[in-house]
């Protein structure tokens, strides 16, 4: 298992640079996996997806699915991939520190 | 070797990106016979095996002779495909949606030379790199899946099984001697990819034991609900631990709820299963998907278990030949397997292929498996 040393933090990844703890998420990790993801600068909106994903996995124990994190926030998918062009599986929850996404993916 | 850029500038990944442009369009690659004939085809003959001649209404013939191949193969395999093409097929070539490569020639006078081409080259092992057959009744290439060579699920190889079994059955693609053609096909796991629940003859990987729970990391890497709802028969529960002194958030497997699907494990990486001696594969049979005289069936199991024995895999090759030479002995023209089992009945199929009839064979997931039982006084002894 790999670890990443971030503005003096250390963060456990797994081969694809997901987080292997949720709790040990920080804002420096957003800040360290931007860079990976093709995003430049974190806006609001950045945010908005990033705090409802951790809302929710906090709350269900699950991801949401794509239909309930564009009616929330309120931005559709398009908009979804123009913020995180890794789309809300690969760029968004593991910005967020969610678990990797499982199944046939 | 060194990094060797193509263009891209990953400090700015969005800049100059092409996407959404689909797969190019089939007719940019159609032979000129092809494209000029187009929706124009009058009849069609299969010759000998593995060659067919299509008329069109212009009197135009295309002969067509159709190759096995491994699908799993590389760029030297496929540069050679393209340098046949090249000598004798104006550079076309295509592939079947059974992996099968069919060469196309305009004039008869140029498919012997194309035959003895493509049946005098073979790999250094003696192997045929390029057989012909497949057509009519016969057993073309074996729909499959990744196994042991891609996939984190498999119970089973899927190449290796592949190719002991047309090993076996090689005269059966290269002749047309069956009572109508025989699809079989392997998927290494339940999930199924490819074609088993729909095959003359499936061979499926099965596992026997249920997962191991690595209580350490499941918390952190599996979402619970999803492992939870993964499980058909709901053998799994939410539940906590204790590991190494502290309380985690793990789940509970009943044991005898489960069977072994290993669904939870495509959902959660903290759930493996997959076990030496507890995997092998189960034969199904009898399913088909056109329409022709009968509807489309499902295939069912006949053999709940047959030991992995890699490299030959010997038990399973010799149930399947069991299988087919009862078909090919017993059933009528134009019969596929599950047409045949179902006219003398599954169990006079059990009788004529000497296969033996255990408990696992009696459905019994949920309300429909009552279906499956008989209700009738109608049967053989």
């Amino acid at each position: 298992m790999a670890t990443v040393e971030f503005q003096g933090k250390t963060f456990e990844v797994d081969e694809d640079g997901f987080l292997q703890k949720f709790e040990d998420w920080s804002p420096e990790w957003v800040e360290y996996v931007k860079e990976q993801e093709g995003i430049k600068e974190m806006t609001d909106e950045h945010q908005k997806v990033i705090d409802f994903l951790q809302d929710y996995y906090r709350k269900n124990g699950i991801a949401p699915m794509v239909r309930i994190l564009s009616k929330v926030t309120g931005y559709k998918l398009k908009h979804i991939y123009e913020l995180f062009p890794s789309g809300p599986g690969k760029g968004a929850c593991k910005m967020a520190g969610l678990p990797k996404p499982t199944g046939c993916v | 070797m060194a990094f060797v850029s193509s263009g891209y500038n990953p400090d700015k990944p969005m800049e100059g990106r092409i996407s959404d442009i689909g797969p190019r369009h089939y007719t940019d690659f159609l032979p000129p016979v092809i494209q000029k004939n187009y929706g124009k085809w009058l009849y069609h003959e299969i010759i000998e095996p593995g060659v067919l001649m299509h008329k069109a209404e212009s009197g135009d013939e295309v002969y067509t002779v159709r190759v096995g191949s491994a699908r799993l193969v590389s760029v030297g395999l496929i540069r050679e495909i393209c340098d046949i093409a090249d000598k004798h097929c104006g550079g076309h070539v295509r592939w079947t949606t059974r992996n099968n490569v069919e060469f196309m020639v305009d004039s008869k006078d140029k498919v012997g030379p194309l035959k003895d081409d493509l049946m005098s080259r073979k790999f250094a092992g003696g192997s045929y790199k390029f057989p012909i057959g497949g057509t009519g009744a016969s057993v073309p290439n074996i729909v499959h899946t990744q196994g042991w060579v891609h996939c984190h699920t498999p119970a089973t190889d899927a190449s290796g099984p592949v190719k002991v079994i047309m090993d076996e059955l090689f005269k059966e693609f290269q002749s047309m001697e069956l009572p109508a053609p025989m699809r079989l096909a392997v998927a290494c796991c339940l999930n199924m990819c490819g074609a088993c629940h729909c095959s003359d003859i499936a061979v499926v990987g099965i596992h026997r034991k249920p997962p191991l729970i690595d209580h350490e990391v499941l918390e952190n890497i599996c979402e619970i609900p999803l492992a939870v709802a993964a499980c058909p028969t709901a053998a799994i529960r939410p539940s906590k631990t204790e590991f190494e002194g502290k309380e985690v958030k793990t789940v509970a497997i009943k044991e005898e709820r489960c069977m072994f699907c290993g669904n939870c494990y495509t959902m959660c990486a903290a759930l493996p299963l997959a076990d030496a001696e507890g995997d092998g594969c189960a034969i199904m049979v009898g399913g088909k998907v056109s329409n022709r005289i009968s509807n489309p069936k499902f295939s069912k199991v006949v053999v709940a278990y047959v030991p992995n024995e890699p490299p030959r895999w010997p038990s399973l090759v010799k149930t399947i030949r069991q299988i087919v030479d009862a078909y090919k002995k017993g059933a009528n023209k134009y019969e596929r397997v599950g047409d045949w089992a179902e006219r003398i009945g599954w169990e006079r199929f059990f009788d004529v292929t000497g296969l033996e009839f255990s408990k696992h064979l009696i459905d019994d997931f949920r309300d429909p498996a009552y279906y499956t039982w008989r209700q009738t006084t109608n049967f053989k002894w």
